[in-house]
């Protein structure tokens, strides 16, 4: 497939990226039978399709995703979740009885699947167990840093758990739920979350995260209840 | 300032000191501001504008939200301190078209139905106006667009042309624009060579409007250009491991 771009190149909007219009893949369009760039980013080829990985992008419910929610609303036939911006996601429950036998509440923090995600508006998936989360603080972050956040194979996100002792869910949408044995672990789990949060684009994150942590904690050990 | 005896003088050149061809010196920058998801500056001589992006939000109020795309909102405005005379505050009428004009050139490249009932908001803000302020907000507005990760097809670029003294001229100042003959903004989406915004005001003869649109045609890709460059600029120290 012949293409007009580097490997890792950063594309802007506009950027014809190749001739073969069959190819286009996420971030990209095809017009008149070319590929375009339709985000900035960097240009790449993945499973034989041209995609550019967005420096920035809202996040787009995909199915399959656990997102953290917040309930906003109790429905005689289901829930409506609160997932971030714009984004309300439907948990449809046909029994009324049922509605209230789950004891879920407005204002409760719950974590879930996406089933489905369309005109229809983004469908919550029931098998999966909604987890209603009873307690932790609930911080926000751009959802385009959540991969920098977990690392290569969960690597940073372990980091911090391992370093602070806290627990730590973390929503695609960008909702994160931190619960720590003490007031300080939540506290410097939180910092290093945002620290990664506006330094995702720098190298040598995870050692300048681990130093700190050290640093304000002094070791998961020293945490302890 | 009152109206010079001559807007073009002896040897060809203009108020400022340009050729008939030549563009005011452009200065674009992407991001500067922190809240807001998207955002860019641009200056094009004395003509400085922000332009700022809120989006995908909730659409208010909800009644206007749509099924099927996200809405766009478009605010142009000039700041008080914009122009020699303070401007009042709030929206004049050439304000409020300003804005529809400046929001039916984005929603053109803007893929919208990503979005279904959000809505994106855009704010252009005149910090200080000396002609094409217009071009210029539509310039920043879809850099902070891009800025914003919001997909597009393209970006737009736009500059005015004008007549003065009987002359085409390229990218009017103030001066030129008030005792001109005549002033045409036209914006572009580049790649696909399309027009997304046209304006005349005073008059043309075809032949000029054809020279016109040529001229301003050679000026969008100047400014095509430095776009692509600003906003590469302000993600090149990211790489392609950290994403």
């Amino acid at each position: 497939m012949p293409v007009y771009f580097s490997e890792h190149e950063i594309v802007v909007p506009g950027q014809l990226l190749s001739d073969n219009g069959k190819r286009s893949g996420e971030g990209t369009y095809a017009h008149g039978g070319k590929i375009y760039a339709a985000r900035i980013g960097f240009a790449s080829i993945k499973d034989n399709k041209v995609v550019v990985t967005p420096f920035k992008a809202a996040y787009k419910p995909a199915p399959g995703d656990w997102v953290i929610g917040i309930v906003s609303d109790v429905k005689p036939n289901g829930f409506e979740i609160d997932l971030g911006r714009h984004l309300k996601g439907i948990i449809r429950i046909p029994d009324r009885e049922e509605v209230i036998s789950t004891g879920l509440n407005v204002g409760d923090v719950v974590y879930v699947r996406i089933k489905e995600s369309g005109l229809s508006g983004v469908v919550i998936d029931k098998r999966s167990r909604i987890k209603r989360i009873e307690s932790g603080i609930l911080i926000q972050i751009h959802p385009a840093k959540i991969p920098r956040l977990i690392g290569r194979r969960g690597s940073m996100i372990n980091l911090i758990k391992r370093l602070t002792g806290c627990e730590i869910i973390v929503g695609k949408n960008g909702f994160i739920v931190i619960n720590g044995p003490s007031p300080e672990a939540e506290f410097a789990a939180i910092k290093a979350v945002k620290m990664i949060e506006e330094e995702a684009h720098t190298s040598g994150l995870t050692e300048r995260v681990e130093k700190f942590l050290r640093e304000l904690v002094g070791g998961a050990e020293a945490l302890g209840p | 300032m009152s109206r010079p005896s001559r807007l073009i003088d002896e040897n060809g050149k203009r108020v400022d000191g340009r050729r008939p061809d030549e563009l005011r010196p452009i200065k674009m920058e992407v991001g500067v501001l922190d809240k807001s998801d998207g955002s860019a500056y641009v200056e094009f001589g004395g003509t400085k504008v922000i332009a700022a992006v809120f989006g995908p939000r909730e659409a208010h109020p909800r009644h206007l939200a749509l099924p099927d795309r996200a809405i766009l909102n478009c605010r142009y405005h000039m700041t008080s301190f914009s122009v020699e005379e303070r401007k009042p505050l709030g929206m004049t009428r050439r304000e409020i078209e300003l804005s529809k004009v400046i929001r039916e050139a984005l929603e053109t490249v803007a893929f919208l139905e990503e979005f279904p009932r959000a809505a994106i908001d855009v704010y252009v803000e005149v910090v200080q106006a000396d002609g094409g302020t217009r071009t210029a907000g539509l310039t920043a507005a879809s850099l902070a667009l891009a800025d914003a990760g919001i997909p597009m097809a393209d970006l737009i670029a736009a500059v005015a042309v004008g007549k003065v003294d009987g002359q085409l001229v390229l990218d009017l100042c103030d001066l030129e624009d008030k005792y001109g003959e005549a002033d045409m903004p036209v914006a572009m989406a580049p790649r696909f060579n399309s027009i997304v915004m046209l304006q005349l005001n005073g008059r043309m003869t075809v032949e000029e409007f054809k020279k016109g649109l040529a001229l301003a045609k050679k000026g969008i890709e100047v400014i095509y250009r430095l776009q692509r460059e600003a906003l590469k600029k302000k993600f090149s120290e990211i790489s392609p491991e950290e994403v």
